[in-house]
């Protein structure tokens, strides 16, 4: 359906700051990628370049043999940026519904009032974004970016301002909604935990700029339960991963 | 709490000036007593002429915000558009109304016409210039989630800029309603049949004093009234607090090559629209762009005219400059002042932002009467024209200030002087420039308006003559110097704001 291809994709922002350096990666539907990697190696700027929001310095970016923009004019993409990104003028629940308008699709309330419940936002449809904690705001934007059914779902550190026990329930109960239309899943994180528990495939990114220094299946059946020893195993090499990939790059430096 | 002081502010300013009317040997100054009598005693001229002004205030209102509503919205559809808009819009701002009205007359013929031009272009640019800025202050990612979705400029204009300017939209109406009182005043100034400007001249030719004051008292009253009333209104509207800052777009930055390919272009872009706007029309009046320069450059008696249009732009700028200097200072130093006293501020600001709402000019035939029609008169009207925008905008400004950084100093148990010296006053800096850019024009029209009335000199007493006499091209050629001192004056401001900003610049530089 709507498979991701990243060929060859740099960024270079101004003249000095490479933050995308060659980045080859094919993304297949009905799959979730995690993205680890330090902060500031250029996760970010991968989603905008795949959202079409950048445009790579060299290399390309397709989806489903096109470039982004035209699955974007079809509203079959969602970016839940890293700041939510809520109108302050809007409702909750009519800042979810903003995405099926800008998509152009027709009003779904009931859907509004389903998404809204289960990210656990159910009682503040009226509330305004000023009136919500940092970690409500991001539960709403992931909200909206659910709202569309969309092919390619883009999700930057969704759960970052969450609690512990928030996201894991969030990384219990969003995936199959995702999942169930085979969509092509991609998802920045910080925690090792979370890229195991919600994704089939994790890719480890070096320090700016990002280059894929490991590109690992998770092979867990699911539910996941990050208590089991295959769990806590996984997670200990991708961690080793991360932590080699900062060294390399401190080596790097040093020469 | 600043209901309550606000009215004891008025309370206190009524008191005043009762207490000097009755000091006073009664030939100068009416006091509030007497001025209610006289209203209530001649209600219905005053009642007719109020009508007239109000409904001519109206359609310039619409008119002139309509126009600074739709070029604000092509120039966020068509950013490209943005630098000569504003170019224009700019141009337009600095025409002065009072050369602008007498030319309008002969365009367009007696009745009601040019009042309500006039008042439209006296609202269009303090509505345009905050739109502009209101259409371009949020965060990139807010446009950032429309384009995810493939959505272009105009999807951005619906769901996203338009209701970010709505603030912005609110604070310009607000400036531009007494704007539009003033407007329709000065084309009544400048020979219309009905409204309170024409019974405003009618007073200060019988020398009428009770009479003069009840006219200036009633528009200073109705500017007021409409300013609250839409303050009210954007309250009412919106549960966002109003922007305060209402600085123009950043001016052209680039090689100077393309600066002055900008610059020819607007130039072209003005003149073409001269033309187009006398084409079809009497040239007798009507005069085109090379009928000006002839008169001014090749014509038999060219040099004379050039002689008495330069007197007379040396005089008015030489009155103009330092009532602007002045008034500027007064407004600034006036802000630092209270800061330090805010005991004494809790009453001055309240009051200080009612009387802002007043167009000083329509107070002209008063400062006349108390100051003579001497170089005292025209320097204070100036200068008070200027000192209120800037003194609320550099109060605005010093309120700014960043707490944490106050708190820093504090914690140094530094004194509110140093907090001032290197807090607050860099903070108010962007304020000040942008109120001292926003009156440029309001100072030229000051002086040119008490010249036209009073004091027989400079560019005003010029217009005025030249549009007694027929002599169509001194009114133009008038209208032309006007229009480039304010200009001038304006980029001087701009080219100062670019260079002390760059140094002192603080976080509130681009909004
Ligand atoms: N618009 C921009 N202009 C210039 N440089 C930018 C811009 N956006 C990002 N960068 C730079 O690109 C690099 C990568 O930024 P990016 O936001 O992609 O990092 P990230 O991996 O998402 O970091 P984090 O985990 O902290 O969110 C950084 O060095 C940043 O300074
Ligand atoms: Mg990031």
């Amino acid at each position: 359906m709507a498979e991701i291809a990243c060929t060859g994709v740099s960024k270079l922002y101004g003249d000095s700051i490479l933050a995308v350096d060659g980045i080859d990666l094919t993304f297949v539907s009905g799959r979730t990628t995690a993205l680890l990697g330090p902060s500031g190696c250029g996760k970010s700027t991968l989603l905008r370049l795949i959202a079409g929001l950048e445009e790579p310095t060299a290399g390309t970016v397709s989806i489903a043999g096109d470039p982004p923009a035209a699955l974007c004019r079809r509203g079959g993409l969602s970016i839940a940026f890293q700041d939510p990104c809520l109108l302050p003028w809007l409702t909750v629940a009519r800042n979810v519904a903003l995405g099926r308008k800008l998509a152009r699709q027709a009003p779904d309330p009931q859907r509004v009032d389903q998404l809204i419940n289960l990210v656990g936002l159910g009682g503040f449809q009226n509330a305004r974004p000023a009136a919500l904690s940092g970690g409500m705001r991001q539960r709403a934007a992931i909200a909206r970016a659910l709202i569309t059914r969309p092919q390619v779902l883009l999700l930057d550190e969704p759960f970052g301002a969450l609690d512990a026990l928030t996201r894991r329930q969030l990384a219990q109960d969003l995936p199959p909604l995702w999942q169930e239309q085979d969509a092509t899943a991609l998802l920045v994180t910080h925690s090792v935990d979370e890229a195991v528990m919600l994704a089939d495939r994790i890719v480890v990114l070096s320090p700016r700029p990002a280059r894929v220094i490991a590109d690992l299946a998770v092979p867990l059946p699911r539910p996941r339960d990050p208590e089991t020893p295959a769990f806590r195993r996984l997670a200990g090499d991708v961690l080793a991963v991360l932590a080699r990939g900062g060294e390399q790059a401190q080596s790097l430096a040093a020469q | 709490m600043t209901a309550a002081s606000r009215w004891a502010g008025l309370a206190a300013l009524l008191a005043l000036w009762q207490g000097l009317a009755l000091a006073g040997d009664g030939w100068l100054l009416a006091g509030p007593v007497q001025v209610a009598e006289w209203l209530w005693s001649n209600p219905g001229p005053t009642g007719r002429a109020t009508a007239a002004t109000l409904g001519n205030a109206a359609w310039g209102f619409l008119l002139g915000n309509g126009a600074a509503i739709g070029l604000a919205g092509i120039a966020a559809l068509w950013p490209r558009a943005l630098t000569l808009v504003a170019g224009l819009a700019l141009v337009v701002f600095c025409l002065p109304l009072i050369a602008t009205g007498p030319i309008l007359r002969v365009l367009m013929g007696p009745g009601d016409g040019p009042q309500i031009v006039l008042a439209a272009l006296a609202v269009y640019y303090t509505t345009l210039i905050p739109l502009l800025a209101g259409l371009r202050a949020m965060p990139q990612a807010w446009l950032d989630l429309v384009q995810s979705y493939g959505r272009g400029r105009w999807a951005e204009l619906v769901h996203v800029r338009a209701r970010a300017a709505l603030p912005y939209l609110l604070a310009g109406l607000q400036i531009s309603a007494p704007a539009a009182i003033l407007g329709a005043m000065v084309g009544e100034f400048t020979g219309a049949e009905r409204g309170l400007g024409v019974l405003t001249i009618r007073f200060t030719r019988d020398l009428d004093v009770p009479a003069l004051w009840a006219a200036a008292t009633l528009a200073a009253g109705l500017s007021m009234a409409v300013y609250a009333g839409i303050g009210w209104l954007g309250r009412r509207a919106l549960s966002d607090p109003p922007p305060v800052i209402l600085a123009a777009p950043r001016p052209v930055r680039g090689s100077p090559a393309r600066k002055a390919a900008q610059a020819a272009l607007l130039i072209g872009v003005v003149l073409v629209l001269w033309w187009a706007a006398v084409a079809g029309l009497n040239p007798f009046f009507a005069r085109r762009p090379p009928d000006v320069a002839a008169a001014l450059l090749w014509a038999p008696d060219a040099a004379a005219t050039r002689a008495t249009l330069g007197a007379a732009v040396a005089q008015t700028a030489g009155l103009a400059l330092p009532g602007y200097a002045a008034g500027l200072a007064l407004g600034a130093g006036l802000a630092v002042l209270l800061t330090l006293r805010p005991g004494l501020a809790a009453v001055t600001v309240p009051l200080a932002v009612a009387l802002r709402s007043i167009p000083i000019v329509t107070t002209a035939p008063l400062v006349v009467l108390l100051l003579g029609r001497g170089a005292t008169g025209t320097l204070t009207l100036v200068a008070l024209m200027v000192f209120f925008p800037a003194f609320v905008a550099c109060q605005q400004g010093l309120a700014q200030a960043p707490g944490p950084i106050l708190d820093l100093f504090r914690s140094h148990a530094s004194g509110p002087l140093r907090q001032m010296l290197h807090v607050r006053i860099p903070a108010m800096l962007p304020a000040l420039f942008a109120s001292a850019r926003m009156t440029v024009p309001a100072a030229i029209l000051a002086a040119t308006v008490i010249e036209w009335l009073a004091t027989g000199q400079g560019l005003g007493n010029l217009m005025a003559l030249s549009a007694s006499v027929s002599d169509y091209d001194m009114l133009w050629l008038t209208m032309v110097a006007a229009t480039l001192l304010s200009a001038l004056l304006y980029w001087a401001v701009a080219w100062a704001e670019g260079r002390v900003l760059a140094v002192m610049a603080t976080e509130q530089v681009r909004p």
